[in-house]
């Protein structure tokens, strides 16, 4: 028997450490924030009003499913507000105000309650709501499309469809420090890839968010799209075109580390990203789909039980993760 | 459990979200400019993203409405209105818009004249 401590238990009396959920996910909000406001400066007041009544309603809808099962309010642990201002962030500026409603629906009463609400949801409810959206509704989450009456002073074709339909040559029109600062169409607050690093760094040093996922996704992301270019640079694009473009940063520091779609051990960790930004390119490079993040997210997010069974923790043993 | 400060800050919040998004959405109603940025045409043989700024504007391809445009059109800019390339009209729709770009970009020597270069899936 070596003497190296094994099992480390203290005893009572506990002190809460003052941590409370609701901190956490007004920390989130305040992450996001610098890339909704980018998608609002751009947009304008749609953006906003897309932005606001997604929170709205999905802080309603929360509140409509607590009283039906008659338990008190929960939108005070702010997640139905976060839920809202990331499937916000993931919408066009010319979003229905219908189309805000049914995705927070989905999100909040689909996505989380009727699995048992924060922390038991197995996929990413506002995920959940995007990709049900996208299968129903193509023509209004074409970024060409949805957004071809504005014209804000850069190249307003939807980077992705770009490549998707013409190829590489087709994207060398877009600079890739344009694309960083948000000068490029798609989602309300998911082009400000600035923003959202930043947003994210915050999470991160805060102690909100766990580096492991978002850096195997990037890294997952840029491996897989460089070993596809180094195979026919003709045919697709470089790395850093797939990390500055479509949902992918607002994905690594957003949508895959939420707490309960997501691993909670550190080698499921780095495989949960990894595989979720190898799936990402893969559809976006050989799929049917503009952008893959969406349904990459969603597959991970139903292989995450069987990935946290990788070494799992023995009980009692102390580790820094989990 | 979250405090009774936390629910009524988030009630709020609630609350005025709803208005901004309800005021946004009514007071600013998303309409088409009165002169198009770009135009999704939709066809079978898949979508077409056209941009009007570029061939109308003087910077750009400087092309007078007229070239289009021809007939006098009262109101609606549609091109498959009954007495025009409606489906039962010859040139069909399709066929005017084909001749119309095809030919100007064969004519100029530019643009593109490829199916794939201009219809997406």
């Amino acid at each position: 028997m070596s003497s190296q401590k094994k099992l480390v238990v203290a005893h009572a009396p506990y002190w809460h450490d003052g941590s409370k959920i609701s901190t956490k996910n007004y920390s989130i909000i305040i992450a996001a924030l610098p890339a909704a406001l980018m998608g609002i400066s751009q947009y304008g007041a749609p953006a906003l009003g897309v932005i606001a009544f997604a929170m709205a309603c999905a802080m309603i809808w929360e509140i409509v499913w607590s009283l039906i099962l008659g338990k008190g309010a929960t939108i005070g642990d702010g997640s139905a507000a976060v839920t809202g201002l990331l499937f916000g962030m993931l919408l066009p500026a010319t979003a229905p105000w219908w189309v805000v409603a049914l995705g927070t629906f989905i999100a909040i009463i689909v996505g989380k309650q009727i699995f048992g609400g924060i922390g038991f949801n197995p996929l990413n409810p506002p995920v959940l709501a995007l990709a049900m959206l996208v299968i129903s509704f193509k023509g209004i989450f074409d970024f060409n499309e949805s957004l071809c009456n504005y014209d804000l002073g850069f190249v307003m074709t939807f980077p992705l469809a770009d490549l998707k339909a013409f190829g590489p040559e087709a994207i060398a029109k877009f600079n890739l420090g344009d694309l960083l600062m948000g000068r490029q169409a798609g989602g309300i607050g998911s082009t400000f890839g600035l923003g959202l690093i930043v947003g994210g760094l915050y999470l991160l040093l805060r102690g909100y968010m766990r580096w492991e996922i978002s850096l195997s996704f990037l890294a997952g992301v840029f491996i897989t799209a460089l070993l596809f270019n180094l195979s026919d640079p003709e045919k697709y694009a470089g790395p850093l075109f797939h990390l500055l473009t479509g949902y992918t940063l607002i994905a690594a520091f957003f949508l895959l580390p939420e707490d309960s779609s997501s691993p909670a051990n550190f080698i499921p960790m780095l495989v949960f990203g990894a595989m979720a930004g190898l799936m990402t390119v893969l559809i976006r490079n050989i799929g049917a789909y503009v952008d893959g993040v969406v349904f990459a997210i969603l597959l991970m997010n139903l292989a995450n039980p069987l990935l946290d069974k990788i070494r799992p923790k023995a009980i009692g043993k102390v580790v820094e993760n989990a | 459990m979250t405090s009774k400060n936390g629910q009524g800050l988030a009630f709020a919040l609630a609350a005025c979200l709803l208005v901004v998004g309800v005021v946004c959405y009514a007071a600013f109603p998303q309409k088409a400019p009165e002169e198009p940025v770009r135009l999704m045409f939709k066809s079978t043989a898949g979508k077409i993203l056209f941009d009007h700024m570029t061939h109308t504007a003087a910077e750009g391809y400087g092309i007078g409405c007229d070239d289009c445009h021809h007939e006098e059109q009262e109101g609606s800019m549609s091109c498959s209105g009954e007495d025009c390339h409606g489906p039962d009209t010859e040139p069909k729709r399709g066929d005017a818009l084909h001749s119309n770009c095809k030919g100007c970009h064969e004519d100029s020597g530019a643009g593109p004249v490829e199916c794939g270069a201009c219809h997406v899936m």
